[in-house]
């Protein structure tokens, strides 16, 4: 078993299941955390990201497979996918597909799901093109609001971690978005990114 | 260089003398005056100016005093211009003109967070880190990349100091509440259950603010505890997702909160994980100080001189993330 990366919630390693190539996600005790704390959320969010990524692929997105659960150890057993981080492509590259990201983001929010941690590390391009993974902070909702804080938080990323592009990268996620979900509901939505936006703290009010 | 900086966004007024050689600063004073409500009040911002308004020409002349300095010996002068009250804002901001025009100094409008994160910078010698700033005004954790502070995870409602401040004042406790309820909190061991809100890299605490207030008739030890555990751990997470995702090697946390021994207990660990440095301003200089403010002054005057006396307003409204850094 090897460590492949440290993430900020679970440490992800490259082993084999029954003959396959796997990826061993363990959402690890955090020692900072009170013990019961700790155990409800590891234990919620390990359910509800193997539930998720398997109701995805219903949608018509690609998700990995979901080999094997230990819900108690915290354990997913996932398909091994072979590609490269968005964020590690170069600037171009990903300007282009965050219209691909717009559809399948779409997509996850006409079937009410909303994915709760859309960054640019949690989509891989690969040969079979692009997939989508860490579902542990996804919900099933209806609101208008919690749609609009998925795409608020993708636009930080993009304002964030990639300041020269988010321009483009947006317009052409938009775009994608619209495919997915037609003008009116796009529009309605886009709105309420500015309602939460006006929320933050300090944020253009007079 | 001799800088003069003028703090008063909130319940400080200060007024703080730092000396510049190269590119080290040494701070010669940094005298505080704070406004204190009464017991289980926040604060009122007419009340806050007035006694801003009282105190400063005392704060100033000691400033000068302790630093050993004459007003004509000043470079320049800075004073916090947003984000803040703005009756407060006005008292530092009308102290620092009436300088620079008397006496013809240099003037700088400086943004407060901004001050947070470059002295805790200048103090702690961290070069380029993933900043959390946890105050009653602020809940952000930033990065530095091309000419700004970019947000990678905020408050999505009430900040981590007002969450900590409601709860105290519910209580009737005096505000700043954050060092009684850390006081309280490390009594207790018994956590009961709270909402556990982390979405992505942001937080959202009024959801916990009512369910806490729920709880205090259970025991108030148990209550803070419960508290201090679920608000530091979603600060945790948030943290660390940010860490991993921008690959940063070290961490600063200023304001406020970053008083708070539980709360830099947990930041080290995740640090300790992640192998990456840690730094925590200096209690004495977490909070609101002249000296912040004092020290981005310097730092801009490398690069621009000074602002024409009819531009310096103040602004309620700054955020970190608007302001270009031009040194």
């Amino acid at each position: 078993m090897k460590l492949l990366k440290k993430g900020a919630e679970a440490d992800i390693y490259i082993t084999s299941w029954n003959g396959q190539n796997s990826v061993l996600k363990i959402r690890k005790k955090k020692d900072y955390r009170v013990h019961s704390l700790d155990t409800r959320i590891r234990t919620l969010r390990t359910i509800r990201e193997a539930k998720m990524l398997s109701e995805a692929k219903s949608f018509g997105i690609t998700t990995p497979l979901v080999y094997f659960v230990d819900e108690k150890k915290c354990k997913i057993y996932l398909q091994f996918i072979e590609g490269k981080l968005i964020r590690d492509l170069p600037a171009k590259k990903i300007i282009k597909t965050c219209k691909e990201i717009g559809k399948i983001v779409g997509l996850l929010h006409k079937n009410g799901v909303m994915h709760g941690d859309l960054t640019t590390s949690n989509f891989i391009l690969s040969q079979k093109g692009l997939v989508i993974l860490d579902f542990g902070l996804s919900q099933k909702t209806d609101k208008i609001d919690d749609y609009a804080i998925d795409l608020r938080l993708f636009k930080e990323v993009l304002n964030s971690a990639h300041a020269q592009i988010v321009d483009d990268a947006w317009t052409l996620f938009i775009q994608g978005y619209r495919k997915i979900l037609g003008k009116n509901i796009t529009e309605k939505i886009i709105n309420q990114v500015l309602v939460i936006e006006k929320r933050g703290r300090y944020a253009n009010v007079i | 260089m001799l800088s003069l900086g003028i703090e008063s966004t909130a319940h400080t007024f200060s007024c703080a003398v730092i000396e510049k050689k190269g590119k080290q600063g040494k701070i010669l004073s940094d005298i505080r005056k704070i406004y204190r409500p009464p017991e289980g009040e926040g604060i009122h911002p007419r009340e806050a100016s007035r006694h801003h308004a009282e105190n400063s020409p005392q704060v100033l002349s000691e400033c000068l005093r302790k630093a050993n300095v004459k007003i004509s010996d000043l470079d320049i002068v800075s004073y916090a211009a947003g984000p803040g009250l703005g009756p407060c804002l006005r008292i530092g901001a009308v102290v620092a003109r009436s300088l620079s025009s008397y006496y013809d100094i240099p003037i700088y409008p400086v943004n407060h967070a901004l001050g947070h994160i470059e002295l805790g910078k200048m103090l702690t010698g961290a070069k380029d880190p993933l900043v959390l700033l946890v105050s009653g005004g602020h809940t952000m954790i930033l990065a530095f990349l091309s000419k700004k502070w970019r947000v990678f995870g905020e408050t999505l409602d009430i900040t981590l100091g007002q969450l900590l401040d409601q709860i105290g004042r519910y209580a009737g406790f005096a505000s700043p509440c954050g060092p009684k309820i850390e006081e309280l909190a490390s009594k207790s061991k018994e956590y009961l259950p709270l909402p556990y809100v982390v979405k992505g890299n942001d937080v959202s605490f009024s959801g916990l603010l009512s369910a806490t207030k729920r709880i205090i008739p259970k025991g108030i030890e148990a209550t803070c505890f419960s508290l201090q555990e679920t608000a530091f751990s979603m600060m945790g997470e948030a943290t660390e997702r940010a860490l991993s995702f921008t690959g940063k090697k070290e961490l600063l946390v200023v304001g406020g909160v970053a008083a708070n021994k539980r709360l830099s207990d947990i930041l080290s660990s995740i640090c300790k994980r992640h192998g990456c440095k840690f730094f925590v301003a200096p209690k004495e200089y977490a909070g609101d100080c002249g000296s912040q403010i004092s020290w981005v002054g310097l730092l801009e005057s490398s690069k621009k001189i000074g602002t024409n006396l009819g531009d310096t307003f103040v602004k309620q409204s700054w955020r970190l993330d608007t302001v270009e850094v031009l040194y």
